[in-house]
């Protein structure tokens, strides 16, 4: 019974967490998306007349070299740096899915080839690959978040695939076959209910690495580009202020640590409760 | 006599797991109208990929399969999905057979919803047959983890006759269930078939169980049949050592 009353209690608070983390992960997802209306400067405008201020009432982040305000080129980095992410995580999390279900379930040379492929992609180094595609493409979020989708699918495909011939070699599914379930029924009821629940910690947990990624590409001059408010490339223009003028890279680099801690502490509530 | 064609006819049938490894080998019955024929064995003699191949869920390596004079050995697709009008299956394990993120009422209607059945009708459907194998129609919104071994595999045993098959293989059905319920589910099983006189294809390795409920008994040992006849014949007068051994062990801890 005491036993009985802890788990409730555990899983009380598991709920609590999930409901904690999840505020503050929509939080920031409003604060992108509704960054234009947030931002109390214009994130663009220079402002000669106070170059590198430091934080003041007036200016609660401090401006950059060029007077602009910090405050408002954070708010307005989170629309390129969250928004780049979710659809990187998006393009990863669905088309690796679709891939290993794929393969788990045809098996064969589809499996033999789409498999051989997530094993090139995943031996190539993410940085290198994505410097390759921007020689290609041109620099610019875009190509950042494709380089970069080319090379993480493999994760999903392989959880994926591995969770599909678990449920393949089931009884529930030998039952669903017996109902008279063509292909893709099979997998629209059975199989991608029962592991969209792994799919999707997955790619919580994986916005923050994702977010870190991107911006290390922009860091690079990869990603986005000069003058777009986003996160890596603003710590990348401040990195030689960073002893005379921390706040320039302090204030994107903690937007980009708030940012990383919320989505994975909210991934591990979110795991947490789904697989207890 | 006008002699009575078989519903399920088997012939020679093999099942290769890899190329040395022979799960069945040449294995030949058939199943007649109305009949309970039971497959008895130690585990790992086959029996279970014998129910597994004649409801095409494996490929035979060689043989042929017919149900009701059709070869349906090598069929897939669309012929395949048809098959399933006529033979059906209840699993070992009562919970692992339903869907865990699907209520019971959801997978005892699939197969009735595959047919182009309307909704409301399916559900009608499900509560009757529900009450058919002694469950409330509350069960429909449960979840197999929410419910005893026995009411899951009567909930099974509903799925298995939502379609009116003409055989209904059962794989170890019992087994799995204490011996009180497994009294009571074979009295669901024998009631339906008084009710529908569907055929029986009952694996198991309760030899005790079997001589009441079936009419013919297989013995099966490594892949292939040892010894066949009526139930009571195998049992009372076993020609075959290893059958002398099957019926100890039953009768001695059954």
């Amino acid at each position: 019974m005491r036993k009985l009353r802890r788990t409730r209690k555990q899983r009380r608070m598991r709920m609590q967490r999930l409901a904690v983390f999840s505020v503050l992960a929509g939080l920031l997802l409003l604060t992108a998306l509704f960054a234009e209306q947030l931002c109390p400067y214009d994130p663009y405008m220079q402002d000669y007349g106070s170059v590198l201020s430091a934080p003041s009432p007036a200016h609660p982040f401090g401006t950059d070299r060029f007077g602009r305000d910090m405050l408002s080129r954070v708010i307005a980095g989170a629309r390129t740096s969250i928004f780049s992410t979710l659809v990187l995580v998006g393009i990863i999390s669905v088309s690796g899915t679709a891939a290993g279900v794929l393969c788990a379930y045809f098996g064969k040379w589809t499996d033999a080839v789409v498999m051989r492929i997530a094993d090139v992609c995943l031996a190539f180094p993410g940085l290198v690959f994505a410097l390759a595609v921007s020689a290609v493409l041109g620099g610019g979020t875009g190509t950042a978040v494709i380089a970069l989708a080319a090379v993480s699918w493999p994760k999903y495909a392989r959880l994926a695939r591995s969770r599909t011939l678990e449920i393949m070699s089931s009884d529930y599914l030998a039952a669903a076959r017996l109902a008279g379930d063509a292909p893709g029924q099979m997998i629209v009821r059975h199989i991608l209910p029962n592991i969209a629940g792994q799919i999707l910690v997955t790619a919580v947990l994986d916005m923050g690495t994702m977010m870190m990624e991107l911006s290390a590409l922009s860091f690079l001059g990869l990603g986005a580009r000069i003058p777009t408010a986003e996160w890596g490339s603003m710590m990348s223009g401040g990195r030689s202020m960073l002893q005379t003028y921390p706040w320039v890279v302090l204030a994107p680099g903690s937007a980009i640590f708030v940012t990383v801690a919320v989505f994975n502490l909210f991934g591990d509530a979110l795991r947490d409760c789904l697989e207890p | 006599m006008k002699r009575v064609k078989p519903v399920l006819e088997v012939r020679d049938l093999t099942v290769r797991f890899t190329q040395r490894d022979t799960a069945v080998d040449g294995v030949s019955f058939q199943l007649y109208p109305g009949e309970i024929l039971g497959i008895a064995g130690e585990s790992g003699s086959g029996k279970s990929t014998v129910a597994r191949a004649v409801t095409r869920l494996i490929d035979a390596a060689s043989g042929e399969i017919f149900l009701k004079g059709a070869p349906i050995t090598h069929v897939t697709g669309k012929r395949q999905r048809a098959v399933y009008r006529d033979i059906q299956m209840v699993f070992q394990s009562p919970a692992g057979s339903f869907d865990p993120r699907k209520t019971l009422g959801d997978g005892i209607g699939e197969s009735l919803g595959n047919t182009g059945m309307k909704r409301s009708e399916v559900r009608e459907r499900v509560g009757e047959l529900l009450r058919q194998c002694g469950l409330g129609e509350e069960f429909a919104g449960k979840y197999a983890r929410e419910v005893s071994g026995g009411q899951c595999q009567r909930a099974a045993i509903a799925r298995a006759l939502a379609i009116r098959p003409d055989i209904l293989v059962c794989d170890e059905a019992v087994n799995a269930l204490d011996v009180t319920v497994q009294k009571q589910i074979i009295e669901v099983l024998k009631d339906l078939q008084q009710e529908y006189g569907m055929s029986y294809l009952f694996i198991s390795h309760d030899l005790a169980l079997m001589q009441s409920f079936c009419d013919r008994l297989l013995i099966m040992q490594k892949g292939k049949i040892v010894e066949e006849g009526t139930a009571d014949e195998v049992i009372l007068h076993p020609k075959k050592e290893y059958t002398k051994r099957l019926m100890e062990a039953a009768f001695l801890f059954g």
